[in-house]
C-alpha cells in the first residue's frame, strides 16, 4: 500500500468510522513519505558519473599504460569493489553492498579477459573463464541476494556462448556448474525470477550444444523436459512452475511450428532422431516427471506432456499438420479444464489464448487455399469474435460458480459467516 | 545461508577474493612463463592494414600460415569448419615458419619444429583456412606500427609454452619491404 493511497483514502475511513483521527495520524506517521529516498539517490548518481569519467580516462590510455600499472589498476579496482561491498553490508545497506559485490565479480571476469589480452595470450579451452563461473556460484552461496544469484547464471551463458562460438567446444563444466551450483542454490531458496532465468540459461546452453554437435534439433527436448521434470519435484508449486515455464514455451512453439510448416517432408525429415533412442530417453524423463507429479500431488498438470508427442515421425504433409492441430487443441482443452476445476483466472486466460491460437492455426491451414482472401479474413474474424465471446461468457459463469461453491465451504470453517450465499 | 555478515562469513568472502586475485596473477604469470620457457617462432603476415588503428587499439594480422594446402591435412576424417587442429610448423628458407602439416590430434614435433594449435575456418577445394586466435594484435603505445606507415609487412614473434598456450611476443617491421630476406 503506497503512502499516496493512504493520504487520499484515509479521510474517508475516518468519515465512515473505520478508524479514528488519532489512528489515522499514527498510520501516516508509520509510513513516512518517500521524498527522503529520492534525495538519497543523488550521491549515488554523482558517484556513478565520477566513476564513468575515471573509466573513460583509463580506457582511452589503456594501451599506453605500463603492464604493471594495468595489472595494478585491475586488481585494485577488484579489491576496492569487494571491500566497498563488505563495508556497506556491515553498515546494513544491503542493496548497495550486493551491487558492489556483483561489480567485483564483473571486474574479476574483466581482469581475466584483459590480462590475457595484455600478454596477447591465447586460450584453447574455457578453463580461463570457468574460474569466473566458479567464483560467481560460490559468491551466490555467501549472500542472500537475488542479484548475486542471477549473476553466475548470466555469466554461464556468456562463457558458454563464447566457448562454442570462438573455440568450437562445448563446455560441459560450465553447464554443469550452472545446473548443479546455481540450481541447488535456487532449490534451497526458490525465487520465481531466478527459476525462469536459470531455466532459460540452461535451455540456451542446450540449444548451443545441439547446434554445435549437429544433432537433430528434437534432441533439445530431452534435456529441456529434464529441467521440466526437476520442476515437478520441487516442493513449492510456484517455484516449480517458474522453472518449467521456458521449457513449456519452447515445446509449445515447436508444436506450433510443426503445425504451420510441418507439411513439407524436407523439414520433417530433419527432426527425426533414431526412434528407439529418442523415445526411450523421452520416456525415462516422462517417468521421472510423473513420479514427481504424483509425489507432489500435481497429476492434473500431466497433459503438459501432450506437446511432446512425437508427431514428426508421421509422414510429412497434411496428416502431420492435422495430428499436430489435434494435439494443440487437446493441450488447450486440458489447460482450460484444469483452470475450470481450480478456478484460477490467470490459467483461464492462458487456456483461452491457447484455444484461440489453435483455432487460428487450424483455420489458416485448412482454408487459406480454398477461400477467396477477403472471405477468408471475414469468416476468420467472425469466427474469432464469436469464439472469444463464447469463451468469456463461459469463463465468467464458471468463475462465478466457482466462487459460489467455495464460499459455503469457507463459511463453515469461519465462526461468523457474513454472506454464505 | 547467512543473511547478516558474521566474522566467519567475512573470512569466507576474503578467501574468495584472495583466490580471485591469485588467479588473475596466475594468468599474468602464465603470460610471462610462456615467453620465458616457451619455444619461439617467427610468422610472416600479409601487409597489415593500419586504418583501423584510428578507431581501435588493435590491428588484424593475416598470417601466411593461415592457409594450408589440403594435402597437408592428416586426419581420420575430412576437416570440418570450426574443428580444433594442431598445426606443425617448420622454419622455411627465410626463417619464417611455414605449415608442414595439419593434424587433428596432438603430436610431438621433432627438433626445430613447433606445434601451434588452431581452428579450421573454411575448407576450400584445394586449401584449408586456419585461425590461430593470434589474429588480433593489440598495438602497444610505443610500437613502430603506431607511426602510421601504410600497410607495412611485418613478422610476428610467437612464443609457444610447453603446455600449449601461445602468445604474441612482439611484432617487427620488415624494414626494406622484401630485400631483407
Amino acid at each position: 500500500m503506497s503512502r499516496k493511497f493512504l493520504d487520499t483514502e484515509s479521510p474517508a475511513w475516518v468519515a465512515e468510522g473505520l478508524i479514528t483521527e488519532a489512528q489515522r495520524a499514527r498510520l501516516l506517521a508509520r509510513y513516512p513519505p518517500d521524498a527522503v529516498q529520492a534525495v538519497g539517490l543523488l550521491p549515488l548518481l554523482g558517484s556513478i558519473l565520477v566513476g564513468l569519467s575515471a573509466l573513460s580516462v583509463v580506457a582511452a590510455n589503456w594501451q599506453r599504460l605500463p603492464t604493471a600499472m594495468r595489472l595494478g589498476l585491475l586488481l585494485g579496482s577488484l579489491l576496492a569493489a569487494y571491500a566497498g561491498g563488505e563495508y556497506f553490508l556491515r553498515r546494513g545497506n544491503r542493496r548497495v553492498g550486493h551491487g558492489l559485490l556483483g561489480l567485483g565479480l564483473g571486474l574479476f571476469g574483466a581482469s581475466i579477459i584483459l590480462t590475457s589480452q595484455l600478454y596477447q595470450l591465447v586460450g584453447y579451452d574455457v578453463s580461463g573463464l570457468l574460474a569466473w563461473v566458479v567464483a560467481g556460484v560460490l559468491l551466490s552461496y555467501l549472500y542472500n541476494s537475488q542479484v548475486l544469484t542471477l549473476l553466475p547464471i548470466v555469466i554461464g551463458v556468456a562463457v558458454q556462448t563464447y566457448c562454442t562460438q570462438a573455440l568450437g567446444l562445448f563446455s560441459y563444466a560450465t553447464i554443469g556448474l550452472v545446473a548443479l551450483g546455481s540450481g541447488y542454490r535456487w532449490w534451497r531458496r526458490p525465487d520465481t525470477l531466478v527459476g525462469s532465468v536459470l531455466s532459460l540459461s540452461l535451455l540456451w546452453q542446450v540449444a548451443l550444444w545441439v547446434a554445435l554437435s549437429h544433432a537433430k534439433i528434437t534432441w533439445f527436448f530431452v534435456p529441456a523436459m529434464l529441467i521440466y521434470a526437476v520442476g515437478d519435484w520441487h516442493p513449492t508449486r510456484a517455484a516449480g512452475r517458474a522453472l518449467q515455464g521456458p521449457a513449456l514455451v519452447a515445446a509449445y512453439l515447436f508444436a506450433l511450428g510443426l503445425a504451420l510448416f510441418g507439411e513439407t517432408d524436407q523439414y520433417a525429415d530433419r527432426l527425426r532422431p533414431p526412434v528407439l533412442a529418442y523415445l526411450g530417453a523421452l520416456a525415462a524423463v516422462l517417468a521421472l516427471s510423473v513420479a514427481g507429479k504424483r509425489t507432489r500431488g500435481n497429476l492434473p498438470s500431466l497433459p503438459d506432456w501432450l506437446l511432446l508427442l512425437p508427431g514428426f515421425y508421421l509422414p510429412g504433409g497434411l496428416p502431420l499438420a492435422v495430428a499436430t492441430l489435434v494435439v494443440l487443441y487437446a493441450h488447450a482443452g486440458s489447460v482450460l479444464a484444469r483452470a475450470h476445476r481450480s478456478g484460477e483466472a490467470e490459467q483461464l486466460t492462458l487456456g483461452t489464448v491457447l484455444f484461440v491460437v489453435a483455432t487460428m492455426v487450424a483455420y489458416f491451414k485448412l482454408t487459406w487455399a480454398f477461400l477467396d482472401k477477403s472471405l477468408f479474413f471475414l469468416i476468420g474474424g467472425v469466427l474469432l469474435l464469436s469464439l472469444s465471446w463464447y469463451l468469456r461468457r463461459r469463463n465468467a459463469s464458471r468463475l462465478a460458480a466457482g466462487a459460489a461453491t467455495v464460499a459455503p465451504g469457507a463459511a463453515a470453517s469461519l465462526p461468523a459467516p457474513e454472506n454464505p450465499h | 545461508m547467512l543473511t547478516r555478515t558474521s566474522p566467519s562469513h567475512r573470512l569466507l568472502l576474503r578467501l574468495l577474493v584472495a583466490a580471485q586475485l591469485l588467479y588473475v596473477l596466475g594468468v599474468a604469470g602464465a603470460g610471462y612463463a610462456t615467453t620465458a620457457y616457451g619455444q619461439h617462432i617467427w610468422l610472416g603476415t600479409q601487409p597489415v592494414d593500419l586504418h583501423g588503428l584510428q578507431y581501435e587499439s588493435f590491428v588484424r594480422l593475416r598470417y601466411t600460415a593461415a592457409t594450408a594446402p589440403l594435402t597437408a591435412w592428416h586426419g581420420a576424417a575430412a576437416p570440418q569448419p570450426r574443428q580444433a587442429v594442431y598445426v606443425l610448423l617448420a622454419p622455411g628458407s627465410d626463417s619464417l615458419a611455414a605449415v608442414a602439416g595439419v593434424y587433428d590430434k596432438a603430436l610431438t614435433p621433432s627438433p626445430g619444429q613447433a606445434v601451434l594449435r588452431g581452428w579450421v575456418t573454411e575448407v576450400y577445394n584445394h586449401t584449408l583456412g586456419l585461425r590461430y586466435n593470434l589474429e588480433r594484435y593489440y598495438v602497444p603505445g610505443d610500437s613502430p606500427l603506431r607511426l602510421g606507415k601504410t600497410s607495412p609487412a611485418v613478422r610476428v614473434r610467437v612464443s609457444i609454452a610447453p603446455w600449449g598456450q601461445a602468445r604474441i611476443e612482439r611484432v617487427e617491421l620488415l624494414k626494406p619491404p622484401i630485400g631483407a630476406r
